[in-house]
């Protein structure tokens, strides 16, 4: 037999940096715990489909420097902070001063916050599911650590703007932990981008734990260039009667990967989840998503849509576990496909693992191309053909986009995908 | 709920119809399985040296495969040289000429089966080629057959009498190197079914063979193959029954379907092996390789199945839709009772323009059983205007049971449309309600909804096994409802 390929040591190497003593040690326990992490390959079932896009060279193991100052990426409406290579930049940031909230680096943090902080990272994550995430454990070196004491309202979105600067080869490791108190409201913006044009890893996690009636909003967009690998993870932890509402619309990539992992854990806790991956030329987009049913009385519903263009390969794996006990759950999961043309690829597996009796499950999953009859309704009222396809591949991901609640985000990405739905049609 | 209960209780005792152990003199090899078993094995059988060199490189080839853990199963390790791979019920001549010859402890068995013979011949119109253990013993209504032209033997006969048949399609389908078991049965498969039908022929009669597991910690190896020659037609029945028995006993069949320009095959099975009793306690390891090829220009395959039984089931009939217009279908009720644990499914793999395929699978969970659905839909860069459709629906009975759905989708090709849908539920206390209020007892109310559950895929079943299936399910079903 042949032996799987494994982690290199380069990439154990973590940067000295500045944290604080139990998150450094938190560290150096992740990085011994992975050497010799086996890579994933072929047979890897989480991995089945993506193992070929995943290429870790050594030249990517080196830290990115950061320090630079670099503006924010969108033109903003709302508190902002710039995260440049993974390291917080105050000076770019527009923190909010709010009451019973709290914004703070991890570099900052005084040690028995640290300690805090050092004892949750990973729990939101099955980490058996997440090799790449524990990398990022054993390399970060800065994060964003934010508090919201019970009852505490966010009044508008913060957004974390993600910015890769790939001046050499290399990679990043952005981290992000909030901690939502009872009843506490926010909505966090994770908006990934990238500059300069050397091949570099960005391998993000984000962790969110709600307390009871919290209520958390994510918007995660991937708009990286085609120089970036990005592997990301998102973590939630849900008590009693919790709601995140989640939503990720990624551009594809050389690799894309982003692993969604809800868990809720009291009756009442409900999440939905929406997700909008489109991919063209020989770009990459990989979802996997997993809804655990802890505790009785849970809701969950999920929809995700891919579009695949060009010789494309567009995946979503979504998992639902309905634990022993877990009476009364209401899961809903509904894939939809559009694959645009034939040297592309789409590879879905919704998945449904059951172990209560009285729940009500259901998903759905298609693939296919654009109905005929609703091209042939707008071809024959006069519309181009070519517009008709623009027209209706646009209301197939619409339906996702207009549930953003951020307004800023839904005209940034529709014109994006606008622009991508175009090009997808160019010539056809 | 009381009075319910102790009726319920007296129901779980209840054991299984069909266990008991023939005895009957065995010619059986001792345990261990290396390449001096083979050659034996294949020199009993008089096999053409051909059929010896392919055991051969099935077995190497499988000395270097690792047994599947992918599966929701668990299962305690198999040690394969503990199994002895050769039993045969004794012959006292050469093979009986009509059935006054065949061992009469033999006919015994079949009457206790429901299978007498002689009725059967004149009454069913079926042709039965009963597999007693790994011999086939008695065939029936070959005249009939012939005369239009079908073979229909044993694959041993057939290896001797149509070796260039077998040459050319053994393996073809599910090739020795496929998976893990289906190496282990090309090595040491001791006999099963072939059936040959020729261009344009209709086989006049539905053909059926009983399999049956007889002996203690002998391994069932079975192979079928099945070959519809161009704008022929053929239904092929399996049913099968076990002995009850404490040990686990492996059974790893092969079975291969080849339909050529035009021809339609429909196989279906009812499948009970020996479950376990109710603490989960022996049962049969059920691991089959079901496979057919559409190669012909419209051709279909249709498999229905019927899986009550078995400790654990690994099971996938399949279909390569490598024809234009090819047609693939697959009708499932997979119902796991006390500790049966059953990871089944399907694979459409659509290559030729314009395939099409329909899968509707039931699964059904109680007691502690678990009940995965693992399913493939694959469309390749050729499949051009290919379409799927999928539904399956568990339905879970007790709270202690799981169902599961693992459905695989891969397309690459934007003229393929898949859809694709899976619920999960319970029995309904409405439905039950329903029910009781009218004055239908638990059992049978729970036996209805069940039926009605599964009626879609009922109907795809030849009649005699349709009513058979609707009564196993109520047997198995007996004692899941409290």
């Amino acid at each position: 037999m042949k032996t799987a390929p494994t982690l290199s040591s380069a990439f154990l190497e973590a940067a000295a940096g500045k944290l604080p003593a139990p998150l450094q040690a938190l560290r150096a326990q992740r990085g011994k715990a992975l050497a010799d992490m086996p890579l994933p390959t072929r047979k890897t079932e989480n991995w089945k489909y993506s193992s070929r896009y995943l290429k870790l060279t050594d030249e990517l193991a080196a830290s990115l420097p950061s320090g630079r100052n670099s503006g924010p990426g969108l033109a903003v409406d709302g508190y902002h902070v710039v995260i440049h290579n993974g390291v917080l930049v105050p000076e770019a940031s527009d923190f909010p001063d709010v009451d019973g909230i709290e914004i703070r680096s991890f570099v900052d943090l005084d040690d028995d916050t640290a300690q805090h902080l050092a004892d949750r990272l990973d729990n939101t994550l099955d980490n058996n599911a997440v090799q790449m995430a524990r990398l990022n454990t054993a390399r970060f070196e800065d994060g964003l650590y934010i508090r919201l004491r019970q009852d505490a309202v966010l009044d508008r979105p913060l957004f974390v703007i993600f910015e890769a600067d790939a001046e050499a080869a290399g990679s990043v490791y952005p981290r992000i932990y909030v901690d939502a108190g009872a009843n506490s409201q926010m909505t966090l913006v994770e908006e990934y981008i990238s500059t300069g044009d050397q091949t570099a890893l960005v391998d993000a996690v984000t962790e969110f734990s709600l307390a009871d009636g919290a209520n958390v909003t994510n918007v995660r967009l991937s708009l990286e260039g085609e120089n970036i690998h990005h592997i990301g993870a998102t973590g939630a932890r849900l008590l009693g009667h919790a709601r995140l509402d989640s939503h990720c619309v990624g551009f594809g990539g050389p690799l894309r990967r982003h692993d969604l992992q809800v868990r809720l854990e009291a009756p009442g806790a409900n999440c939905r989840l929406n997700g909008v991956a489109v991919t063209q030329d020989k770009q990459h987009f990989d979802n996997h998503t997993t809804i655990e049913h802890v505790a009785p009385h849970c809701d969950s519903e999920e929809t995700y849509r891919n579009i695949a263009a060009d010789e494309s390969h567009a995946i979503f794996n979504g998992r639902i576990h309905i634990h022993k006990d877990a009476q009364k759950s209401n899961a809903n999961m509904s894939n939809k496909n559009l694959l645009l043309s034939t040297g592309a690829e789409i590879d879905t597996k919704p998945e449904l693992e059951i172990y209560a009796d009285d729940v009500k499950c259901a998903h759905g999953a298609t693939v296919g191309q654009l109905d005929e009859t609703a091209l042939f309704y707008l071809v024959s009222r006069g519309i181009d053909r070519r517009e008709a396809n623009t027209l209706l591949s646009m209301a197939f991901i619409n339906e996702l986009i207009e549930q953003i609640p951020v307004e800023a985000v839904r005209e940034t990405v529709q014109a994006r995908l606008n622009r991508f739905i175009e090009q997808a049609f160019e010539g056809a | 709920m009381a009075n319910t209960d102790k009726q319920v209780n007296e129901l779980i005792k209840r054991e299984y119809e069909h266990g008991f152990v023939t005895e009957i003199e065995a010619e059986t090899f001792e345990p261990g399985l290396n390449e001096d078993i083979i050659g034996r094995l294949s020199a009993i059988k008089k096999e053409p040296q051909f059929m010896l060199d392919w055991r051969l490189k099935a077995y190497r080839r499988w000395l270097e495969m690792d047994e599947p853990n992918w599966a929701h199963v668990g299962y305690p390790k198999i040690d394969y040289n503990a199994i002895s791979y050769y039993s045969a019920p004794k012959r006292k001549e050469d093979m009986p000429q009509s059935l006054d010859d065949v061992d009469p402890e033999l006919l015994k068995t079949y009457e206790k089966l429901g299978i007498p013979l002689h009725e059967r011949e004149k009454l069913a119109g079926v042709a039965v080629d009963a597999v007693f253990d790994s011999v086939s013993v008695a065939t029936t209504f070959k005249e009939p057959l012939a005369k239009a032209g079908v073979i229909f033997c044993s694959i041993s006969e057939a290896i001797q009498d149509y070796p260039e048949l077998v040459q050319k399609y053994l393996g073809s389908v599910v090739p020795a190197g496929d998976n893990f078991f289906a190496g282990l049965n090309s090595a040491v498969f001791s006999d099963g079914t072939f059936v040959y039908v020729p261009k344009g022929v209709r086989c006049p009669m539905e053909l059926s063979t009983y399999f049956r597991i007889n002996a203690a910690n002998t391994g069932q190896f079975e192979r079928t193959l099945i070959i519809a020659d161009e704008g022929s037609y053929v239904s092929y029945l399996e049913g099968c029954t076990a002995p009850m028995r404490d040990e686990n006993q492996l059974h790893a069949a092969v079975v291969e379907l080849v339909a050529l320009d035009d021809a339609q095959i429909k196989y279906s099975t009812v499948q009970n092996w020996y479950p376990g009793d109710e603490n989960g306690k022996g049962g049969i390891f059920n691991f089959v390789t079901k496979r057919g090829a559409c190669i012909g220009k419209n051709s279909k395959i249709s498999w229905t199945q019927v899986e009550t039984g078995s400790a654990v089931t690994w099971k996938y009939p399949s279909c390569v839709l490598r024809g234009e217009n090819s047609v693939g279908e697959f009708y499932s009720v997979a119902l796991t009772n006390n500790y049966q644990q059953a990871d089944t499914g399907t694979k459409m793999i659509h290559l030729g323009k314009n395939t099409s395929s329909t899968i509707i699978s039931k699964g059904i969970s109680a007691g502690r059983s678990s009940n995965a659905y693992r399913g493939l839909v694959k469309f390749g860069p050729g499949a051009e205007g290919a379409r799927n459709f999928t539904q399956c629906d568990s339905l879970l009975i007790g709270d202690q049971c799981a169902a599961h759905t693992f459905p695989y989708i891969e397309s690459k090709n934007k003229g393929a449309i898949v859809e694709h849908e899976a619920t999960t539920s319970k029995v309904s206390d409405e439905q039950m309600f329903l029910c009781r209020q009218r004055g239908i007892d638990p059992e049978q109310a729970v036996s209805m909804i069940v039926n009605g559950f599964c009626k879609e895929v009922f109907k795809e079943l030849p009649m005699e096994f349709a009513v058979e299936a609707g009564k196993l399910l109520e047997v198995s079903l007996e004692g899941s409802v409290g």
